[in-house]
Order: structure tokens, then C-alpha cells, then sequence
């Protein structure tokens, strides 16, 4: 069958993140991904994942022969560290290798058409017959598992509090029970503040694959190259002594302080007498207005550039780098940073600087739990049905859409979760409550 | 020896509405009943309709049902529960006079051809599992068809106090042989309870003390399709409540109810309590409401509802006369529990037909259910399928989204019962569709198909909904206005002419100042506004109910083997093999098919898919 991977850990931020690659066929990608000419089935290499040039995360890797294996075909799992960004990368990485992401139950589905296991030792398999009752078992694929249902379970539990009032008041309201105290707008209020908030730990998936931008720039010989190289880990440009190394733009990854970030090397400036080369100007605006982060970096202190760079890029998003503080004597008066590409120091400091600027700026930031388009949907549309709620309430709009709000909230939540919408309403409003007459 | 084509035993409120069916599709029906006075007795509280109730009388009255009729010849107070919430969720309920009502449906059987006697059914004559007819305490009657409606009758017992009287409501013979048939054909049966109160002569209470409840005026009717030229009488009803004192002589004398002696074992519904009940579950209250109802116009007797109790006869006297107005109560009749046997609706068709006996349809409490409403329907449906059947014409399910009806049958043959089962309009997950306004758009033209509705009525029903059509297009679509008044009663100017139709999808408009209505358009226009605010939320669930069509669409392969499917039980298993299910809706169908069994059905049929997509 095609190649699917999947997630196997939840998709929240945590020590290690582990994936799971099976399919016909996908060992023909060992070499390219990790670099392996051969492998033993069942041990583990400790091996750099690339797509292409790129180096994508030192990885733990394991690889299984069909039909030994849980799905009973080839595959393979990855341990990584278990940023989003990273967990979002290698998605990447293996999207661009052609392989789908599976659904939740297809590698269970796949050992089971192996006859690898029966459907009753199918235990997750089972889970999702108790909790869907949908033909599209196998299919369904909105739900979600591990913490972040859990914190979902917990709204859709919140949820239902607030249903069985209104419901209470809508069959029972001859009781003389006071279902619908003030208290329940507010708690209502409350519920969707708090899920809003909790969405805002949810990053979607796409807004974690837009890097951060990092451009190097400066004048030529300064080290530009040498700190690129530093940051995303590996000898990706071409150092030499010669200025004018770097001639076209070269970008990659660096991971540090949990996040992603795309850094861009540029070709230097060349300092003449109209201040900047002609060329240098040009390419340099294009990439410093696209740019999230201009870093400069300075061999010799140049007020002239430093201004000119600063007003080009907007002195919020521009930062002065002074290199080679191994043989020059560092100047932290007039650099933000001071740093040594060639020893390493200050780097920590630079990394920090970067990473507190994104956080500062709000550019981007850092998220507990990882989900798809399809759940952004439904999150929308749970904030939605509070919010009409919560309106419908405010205006004294009849209660029976009130009602039905609280009803679309929750079976949208529990469409996440995965479980099919059980109404045990009627008991929680007995039990609740004293009714009858 | 007699011949009919349908006989029902059972003159109750199911019993009743499903001779009425039968008579209405041309076929010859016998009721036996063991008191012929008695048919159309209320057993309880004599008040029809109420919040999910309602409902099911108005589609009783829509599908050509005596219900809502007899409602409105006997109703001496009708008030419209939750007013102050939307169409969808309000509902009349309308208090009647026992004995009137009694008369209106005797009245109403009378003028047809139903044959009503007056005997005790003691057996069913059963050849080849197919019921052949009935057996009486002397004679013998054949039928093509039988439905069993015998309500609470079924070894029935009262309990008031220590005191254990066999009958099936005050001052009537239990069922006792014919209860002992059904325990020996095997049928999955159970015990259920239900209580009653007390009832006191209204010239003994002091209504002046409690609050004074008087109906809506105008006064509105239950029938749609055709209620009687006038209202009977109208009168109020009144409320008190329960007090420290009231709790604390119950508290005393707990150990005395019958209830919590444990003597009864069958399980009572919880939105029913007695009194003991409210008063131990919800210690934290220390009132409970009480309503005060007239018996009838002539009477000389209330019904205090709320206070339904199995205590003893002492104590009866003692808490009631603790209650605030009822200090002198003279009690003409102690409240009791009574115990009787039901059967697992979850063996009947979803046309009441037994699954195990051919021929046979049981409806009404003796399915676990409880109400008059509730009862009633399920005779009208029995009555239907039994007629149908004959016809040889197809079977009458109504959907749960057409019809709360559909919800009730669905959930009783599908789930089966934990407690007596009544309606609440929270079971209707497409509650917005089922108003109790709309059960003639719903249903009329559906059962007009079958005969059960007249030309007349149908004539009727379609000029109305060409007029409601014509107003909408007429009048709201083609009046336009470039202001209207808003809720708080402030001018809002608009940018462009606007419809009224366009403007009543505006939450702010104030719906009463935007059009002057006369009595004719009056309800056109409610409806309207109705139908405007619902569409968004309706557009929703109708995606909804074809989604689940969709799926329930889905075909089983005839050569499916189910022996090849691991985890499906035995039982469940052969009940596949048997039914040979053409499609998962149908499946769905077999009683004791689960959820989970359906899946794994499911993922069967993917496997055998997906092998053949991947060989
Ligand atoms: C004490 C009591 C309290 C109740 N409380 C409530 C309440 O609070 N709220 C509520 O909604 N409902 C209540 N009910 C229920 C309501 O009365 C019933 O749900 C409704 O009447 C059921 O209708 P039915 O047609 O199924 O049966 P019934 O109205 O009980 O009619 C059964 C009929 O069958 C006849 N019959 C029985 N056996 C035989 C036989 N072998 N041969 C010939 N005829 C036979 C009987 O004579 C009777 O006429 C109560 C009922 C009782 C008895
Ligand atoms: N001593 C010392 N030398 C450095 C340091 N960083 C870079 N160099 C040296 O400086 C020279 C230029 O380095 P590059 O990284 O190529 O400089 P660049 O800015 O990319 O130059 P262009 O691409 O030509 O613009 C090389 O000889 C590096 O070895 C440093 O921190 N200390
Ligand atoms: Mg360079």
C-alpha cells in the first residue's frame, strides 16, 4: 500500500516526538533521508535527517522488514526532539517525499489487513468503534488524542453544565426550579474565554511552516557567512578569506530556543565611496522588506551603515552583530551583540536576542499543541456557537436557540475528540435537579 | 364464534385511537374492554398535552386521531406553557373534565362502526406462532389481527401504605390471567410503578390562600383539523406549596410508604416523583409547588397535583392538611403506587408489531411508556400498520425528524426503557422542526395518503397553506420600509427600502411594531416570523438528517458472511443471518444490534472494498 506517515506522540511541544513511516516502498528513501547505504532491521541508528541538502534534526531511527512489523509491511519509526517546529519539518520532509499523512486508525487498519492482529486485539482500532459510529471509521480522521483531548473532553464536559440548565429550563419550566441563575451567562462568558485562550495554545500547522526570516547582511569579509553556518549548524556556505565569497543568496534552517527559523546569507556590501555598491543596495532592499529579522554584521564599526541600514529596514527589526571579538576587543556600547564565529562565543547570547525579538514582537509565538486546518475549522465554529450563545442570552433571544448553540458547541467538540455525542441530558437534568410533579 | 378484522383489547387511550384507525380504514373492529363505561378513562391527572405532549396530540390530530378532539369537547382550563420561549418549545396544555372527557370519546367511537364489549380477555388463540384471536372469560372471537393495549392493567397491584390491593386503577380488576399468557409466550418483560395523589373535595380547601392560575384567553383549542363550536366552561386552577411542616411529618412516617418499605420493586419514573421521593432526593428544598386542579366543571373534587404518594391513609390526611388552603381537606380517595407488568418494547417492530408472534401489535403503557399522549399515538400507529397490513399496504414509520412520534417509537423499539417513558421535547434532536404548530404541514398529507385523514380536512389544510404562501409573498415580500422601530422602542432609519420579510431576519426588529396584523393574517404572521428566525439553524439540521440517511443508505453486499466477522456475539450474529439486512440503516433496525456491532459491520464491508481497491 502508498507510503502514509503519522505523528505518533501527540502534537504538543515535549522531550522527543516519535513518527511512524509505513508503506511499500519506503525504504527507498533511507539514503536520502538518512543518509544509510544498508541497515539491520530492528536496531537503532543514531543518523541526521535531510530533505535534500537540508539537515532536518539528528534523529534516533529504527527500521522493520515486512511482515515483521505492526502494519506487516516495510516501514520505519523516527524519534526527534520534539519541537513543533520540528515535528512540523519533518512532515514536510516527508509530504515532499510523496508520502499522505494517515489518518487516525490507518496503521492499525493496514496490520488488521494483514491479518496481523484480529480485530479484537485491535484496541485503539476498537476505541474508535465505541467512540464513532460513522462508516467512515477508518476515515473519520478529525478527532484528536492524547492531552489535547483531554483539555477538549474538559470544554465539552463545561459545555454540557451549561445545556442541562437551559434545557432543564426549556422541558421543565413549570417546575418552580430556578434553573438559569445569573450565574450562568457569566459562566457561559467564562467557558469561552477560557477555550479561546486555550485555542490560541493550538498552532496550526501552516503557521508553524512560516519560518521566521533571518537575513544576514554587512559589509563583505565581516564573517556573515562563518555566523550562517554557526546558526544553522553545518558548513552550508563557502568561507574564505577572499571578500566578495558569497555572491547569490543561500538560505536554510536553524533550530534553537525551541523555535524554527529560515536564515538568509547574503553577498556583502562593499563599502565605497557612495557608501554601498549599487548591487548591493538592490538585493539587499528586496530581502531586508521581506525579511522578519535583519541581523548586520561588522567586522569595523561603520556609523554610516549601521544608520543606512537602519532606516532601510526600520530600527525594529534590525539588530548590529560585531564579529571576530577573538581578535578585536568587543564593543558592546555600539553593537547589540558582540560575537566570535570563529570560537562560538556569544552565540548563546545572539541566539537568545533572536529568539526574545520574535517573542517580543509577537511575531510569532510559541504554542503548546499542534492542529490542522480542519480542527481550526471546528474550533471556529465552537467559538461561534458560544458566542451566539452568549448573544442569543444577552438579547433574550429564545431559548430553544440557545439551546441548540450549546448543542452544536458540544457535538463539535466531541466530533474532536473523536466520540460520538452521548446524551445522557435527560439523566443530568434528573439528577440534578428536583422535577415532577 | 365472531370474526373481525382487527380486534383491540384495551379501552384505554391507545386502545381507543387505534379502534378509531381501524374503523377509518374501512375495516370491521372490535374493542373489548372490560367496562365499557370505562373507555377513555384518565387514570390520572386529567389534563392533556403539555411540554413535549402537545406535540404528540396535535400529530395525533393532524394523521386524523380522536385526541385533541375529546380534548377540546372536555377542556376547562387551556394555558400555553413556555410563552416566553420560541414556536418550537411551547406547548398547550389543557385541563379537562374527567367525566366529559370520558364522554366525548365514548361519544366519538359511538358514531362508527367499532363493536365494543364488555368483557375480560383471558387468552390469545395462537396457532403456528400467529395470534388467531382472543379468548374471553366465555366466548371466543377470531381477528386477523390483535392489538394489546391493557395499560397498568397487566397484574396490576396498589399500594398505599402496608395495604397491597390487586387492580389496575382505583376500584378495577387486575389482569391476571392474560399477564400470565405473556410470561408464557416468553416475552421479555419487567415490573414498572407509577403513583397518584390523593383527591379532595374543593369545597373543603380554601382557594382564596393560593395563588389563582386562570387560563389564556383567548381561549385557544387543540384541535387543528376540527375542534368543536364551543369551550366548555372555563375555570382556573390554583397553587400552593409544601412546607417545613408538610416535610417533616413525611420525614416521620417514611418508613410507612410503600415505596421505601421495599415491597415494590418495579422502577417509577423520575420525573414523576412522590412526594417521598422529592422530599429525600432533594433534602436541600424545603418547598415543593403544588398545583391545585379542578376535576371537573359540575365537581365537587380537585386533583393536587404534585403530591403523588404511597404513604398511609393517616398520613395522607396529616401532610395534606399541613398545606397552606388545605387545612380542612376531606379526602374522597388516598393516593396510591400502583405495579404492573410491561413488556421490552425493544421486541416490537417499529409498527408495534411483536418480532416474535406474527399478527400481534402491543401499544401503549404496556410498552413502558406512561401518558395519555404518549399511549394514544402508539394505538394510532398500531392501528395504522395493522390496517396497512391487511391492505396489504406498506408499512407507516414516521421519521425522527417528521414527527416526535418517530422520536418515541425509534427510542422505545431501538433503546427500550430504564424508567416509564415519557416525551420531553429535548428527545427530539431536530426539536426546531417539530413545532406543535406544524404537525399538519408534517404529517397531513402523509396520512391523507393512508385514508386516515377526510377530503374535507385535506381541502381545509391546503387553502390555509395557500393563504399562509400568498401572505408571505404578497405582503411580506412586496411591503417595504425605509425605517422600522427596534426592541427598545427607537426609530431605526435605513439606508434603502427594505421587505418586511428581510427585516425580520434582523435580531433587533420589534417583530409586533413592524406589522399591523388582523385576525385573519394573525397566524400567518407569527409563522413567518418563526420560520425566518428558525431557517439558519433548520437549514443545519435538514444537512444533518440527510447526512444520516446517507449512511443508513449504505448497502450490505449480499454475499457479506457474518460468521467471517470476529467479535460480533453469537446472538447477535444469527439475528443478522436471520434478518439478512440489505442495508446498515436496516440493520440498525434489528433489535439488539448495537452501535458497535454495526461497525464492526461496517469495517467489514471496508475491508472487502479496500482489498479489492488495493488487489
Ligand atoms: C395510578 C396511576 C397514575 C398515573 N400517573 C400518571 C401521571 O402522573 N402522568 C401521566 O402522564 N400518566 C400517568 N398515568 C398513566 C396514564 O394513565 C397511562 O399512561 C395511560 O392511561 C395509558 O393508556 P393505555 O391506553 O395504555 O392504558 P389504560 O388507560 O390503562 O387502559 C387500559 C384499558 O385496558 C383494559 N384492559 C386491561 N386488561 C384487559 C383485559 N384483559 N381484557 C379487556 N380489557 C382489559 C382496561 O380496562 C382499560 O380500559 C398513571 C396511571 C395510573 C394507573
Ligand atoms: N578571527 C576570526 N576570523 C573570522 C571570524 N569570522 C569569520 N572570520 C574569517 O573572516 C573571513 C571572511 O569570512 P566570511 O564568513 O566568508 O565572510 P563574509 O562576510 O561572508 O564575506 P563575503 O561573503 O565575502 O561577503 C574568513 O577568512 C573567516 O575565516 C571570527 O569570528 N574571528
Ligand atoms: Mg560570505
Amino acid at each position: 500500500m502508498s507510503v502514509v506517515y503519522a505523528l505518533a506522540t501527540p502534537a504538543a511541544k515535549s522531550a522527543i516526538c516519535i513518527f511512524r513511516v509505513s508503506g511499500d516502498g519506503c525504504f527507498d528513501d533511507i539514503a536520502g533521508l538518512f543518509g544509510l547505504d544498508g541497515f539491520n532491521p530492528r536496531t537503532f541508528y543514531l543518523v541526521d535527517m535531510k530533505n535534500g541538502e537540508r539537515l532536518v534534526d539528528r534523529v534516533g531511527l529504527i527500521l522493520f522488514k515486512g511482515p515483521n512489523s505492526y502494519t506487516g509491511e516495510d516501514s520505519f519509526e523516527v524519534y526527534a526532539h520534539g519541537s513543533l517546529g520540528i515535528m512540523s519539518l519533518i512532515s514536510d520532509t516527508f509530504d515532499s517525499h510523496g508520502y499522505s499523512e494517515a489518518p487516525p486508525g490507518e496503521f492499525t487498519k493496514r496490520a488488521f489487513l494483514n491479518d496481523k492482529i484480529s480485530l479484537n486485539e485491535a484496541e485503539s482500532l476498537s476505541d474508535l468503534i465505541d467512540s464513532t459510529s460513522s462508516d467512515e471509521v477508518f476515515l473519520s480522521g478529525s478527532s484528536l488524542f492524547g492531552d489535547l483531548s483531554n483539555r477538549l473532553a474538559e470544554y465539552s464536559e463545561r459545555v454540557n453544565l451549561i445545556r442541562i440548565r437551559v434545557e432543564g429550563e426549556i422541558d421543565f419550566s413549570e417546575e418552580g426550579e430556578d434553573f438559569m441563575d445569573d450565574g450562568l451567562l457569566d459562566d457561559l462568558q467564562k467557558v469561552k474565554e477560557d477555550f479561546e485562550s486555550f485555542v490560541s495554545l493550538c498552532a496550526n500547522k501552516r503557521d508553524i511552516s512560516q519560518k521566521k526570516n533571518i537575513l544576514l547582511v554587512g559589509p563583505t569579509n565581516s564573517g556573515k557567512s562563518s555566523i550562517f553556518n554557526r546558526l544553522v549548524g553545518y558548513e552550508r556556505a563557502i568561507v574564505t578569506d577572499r571578500p566578495g565569497t558569497t555572491r547569490d543568496m543561500i538560505s536554510s534552517e536553524a533550530f534553537f530556543e525551541t523555535s524554527v527559523f529560515s536564515i538568509s546569507d547574503t553577498a556583502g556590501m562593499r563599502k565605497t565611496d557612495d557608501v554601498v555598491e549599487e548591487r548591493g543596495i538592490e538585493i539587499s532592499l528586496n530581502q531586508m522588506s521581506e525579511a522578519d529579522l535583519v541581523l548586520g554584521v561588522f567586522e569595523n564599526y561603520s556609523e554610516d551603515m549601521i544608520s543606512f541600514l537602519e532606516k532601510t529596514c526600520g530600527s525594529n527589526k534590525f539588530l548590529s552583530v560585531q564579529n571576530k571579538i577573538d581578535i578585536n576587543k568587543a564593543d558592546v556600547k555600539k553593537y547589540d551583540c558582540c560575537v566570535s564565529a570563529k570560537s562560538g562565543d556569544g552565540f548563546k547570547e545572539l541566539r537568545q536576542e533572536i529568539a526574545s525579538f520574535f517573542n517580543e514582537t509577537g511575531v510569532k509565538n510559541e504554542k503548546d499543541f499542534m492542529v490542522r486546518d480542519r480542527h481550526v475549522k471546528i474550533f471556529m465554529s465552537v467559538t461561534k456557537n458560544l458566542e451566539q450563545a452568549i448573544q442569543g442570552l444577552n438579547n433574550k433571544k429564545t431559548l430553544e436557540l440557545v439551546a441548540e448553540d450549546l448543542k452544536n458547541a458540544r457535538s463539535d467538540l466531541d466530533e474532536l475528540i473523536g466520540r460520538k455525542f452521548s446524551d445522557s441530558l435527560l439523566g443530568d437534568i434528573f439528577s440534578s435537579f428536583c422535577i415532577g410533579k | 364464534m365472531y370474526k373481525f378484522d382487527v380486534i383491540v383489547i384495551g379501552g384505554g387511550h391507545a386502545g381507543a385511537e387505534a379502534a378509531f384507525s381501524i374503523d377509518r380504514a374501512g375495516l370491521s373492529c372490535a374493542l373489548i374492554t372490560m367496562d365499557e363505561s370505562k373507555v377513555g378513562q384518565m387514570s390520572c391527572n386529567p389534563a392533556i398535552g403539555g411540554l413535549g405532549k402537545s406535540h404528540i396530540v396535535r400529530e395525533i390530530d393532524a394523521m386524523g386521531g380522536l385526541m385533541a378532539i375529546a380534548t377540546d369537547m372536555s377542556g376547562i382550563q387551556y394555558r400555553t406553557l413556555n410563552t416566553r420561549k420560541g414556536d418550537a418549545v411551547q406547548a398547550l396544555r389543557v385541563q379537562c373534565d374527567r367525566d366529559l372527557y370520558k364522554k366525548a370519546v365514548q361519544k366519538i367511537l359511538n358514531k362508527t362502526n367499532i363493536k365494543i364489549i364488555s368483557e375480560e380477555v383471558v387468552d390469545l388463540i395462537i396457532s403456528k406462532n400467529s395470534v388467531l384471536g382472543v379468548i374471553t372469560k366465555d366466548k371466543r372471537y377470531l381477528s386477523k389481527k390483535t392489538i394489546l393495549t391493557t395499560g397498568t392493567f397487566l397484574n396490576g397491584k396498589m399500594y398505599t401504605g402496608r395495604d397491597v390491593i390487586s387492580g389496575g386503577r382505583t376500584g378495577e380488576q387486575p389482569s391476571i390471567p392474560l399477564s400470565k399468557k405473556l410470561y408464557g409466550l416468553k416475552l421479555p418483560m419487567g415490573r414498572l410503578k407509577t403513583g397518584t395523589p390523593a383527591r379532595i373535595k374543593l369545597s373543603s380547601i380554601d382557594t382564596s390562600k393560593m395563588e389563582d392560575q386562570p387560563g389564556d384567553t383567548p381561549t385557544p383549542w387543540m384541535s387543528i383539523s376540527n375542534p368543536p363550536k364551543k369551550h366548555q366552561t372555563q375555570l382556573s386552577c390554583f397553587i400552593t406549596r409544601t412546607n417545613k411542616k408538610t416535610h417533616e411529618i413525611i420525614k416521620n412516617n417514611i418508613h410507612l410508604s410503600a415505596m421505601y418499605s421495599g415491597e415494590i420493586q418495579g422502577i417509577g419514573p423520575r420525573y414523576c416523583p412522590s412526594i417521598e421521593d422529592k422530599i429525600f432526593k432533594f433534602q436541600n428544598k424545603d418547598s415543593h409547588q403544588i398545583f391545585i386542579e379542578p376535576e371537573g366543571v359540575k365537581k365537587d373534587l380537585v386533583y393536587p397535583n404534585g403530591i403523588s404518594t404511597s404513604l398511609p391513609k393517616e398520613t395522607q390526611a396529616e401532610f395534606i392538611r399541613s398545606i397552606k388552603g388545605m387545612e380542612n381537606s376531606e379526602i374522597t380517595e388516598y393516593g396510591y403506587a400502583v405495579e404492573y407488568d410491561f413488556v421490552d418494547p425493544r421486541s416490537l417492530e417499529k409498527t408495534l408489531q411483536l418480532n416474535s408472534l406474527s399478527n400481534l401489535y402491543l401499544a401503549g403503557q404496556i410498552n413502558g411508556t406512561t401518558g395519555y399522549e404518549e399511549a394514544a399515538a402508539q394505538g394510532l400507529i398500531a392501528g395504522i400498520n395493522a390496517s396497512n397490513n391487511i391492505k396489504k399496504q406498506e408499512e407507516f414509520i414516521l421519521d425522527r425528524s417528521e414527527s416526535y412520534i418517530g422520536v418515541m417509537l425509534d427510542d422505545l423499539t431501538s433503546h427500550g426503557i430504564t424508567e416509564p417513558y415519557r416525551m420531553f421535547t429535548s428527545r427530539a434532536e431536530h426539536r426546531l422542526l417539530l413545532s406543535q404548530n406544524n404537525a399538519q404541514q408534517r404529517l397531513l398529507m402523509k396520512a391523507r395518503k393512508i385514508g386516515m385523514v377526510d377530503k374535507e380536512t385535506e381541502t381545509k389544510f391546503l387553502e390555509n397553506e395557500r393563504k399562509y404562501k400568498d401572505f408571505v409573498e404578497q405582503t411580506l415580500k412586496k411591503t417595504k420600509t425605509n425605517y422600522f422601530i427596534n426592541k427598545k422602542n427607537t426609530k431605526t432609519k435605513l439606508n434603502e427600502n427594505k421587505s418586511l420579510y428581510k427585516l425580520l431576519s434582523r435580531n433587533d426588529v420589534n417583530e409586533k411594531k413592524l406589522f399591523k396584523t388582523n385576525q385573519t393574517n394573525e397566524k400567518h404572521y407569527q409563522r413567518a416570523i418563526t420560520e425566518i428566525k428558525y431557517s439558519g439553524y433548520i437549514a443545519k439540521q435538514l444537512r444533518e438528517i440527510n447526512k444520516t440517511k446517507k449512511q443508513n443508505n449504505k448497502k450490505i453486499p449480499k454475499n457479506i458472511n457474518y460468521k467471517e466477522i470476529s467479535g460480533l456475539s453469537n446472538e447477535v450474529r444469527e439475528k443478522l443471518i436471520n434478518n439478512k439486512p440489505k442495508t446498515i440503516g436496516g440493520a440498525n433496525q434489528i433489535e439488539g444490534i448495537t452501535p458497535a456491532a454495526l461497525n464492526l459491520i461496517l469495517i467489514h464491508i471496508k475491508k472487502g472494498e479496500l482489498l479489492k481497491e488495493n488487489a
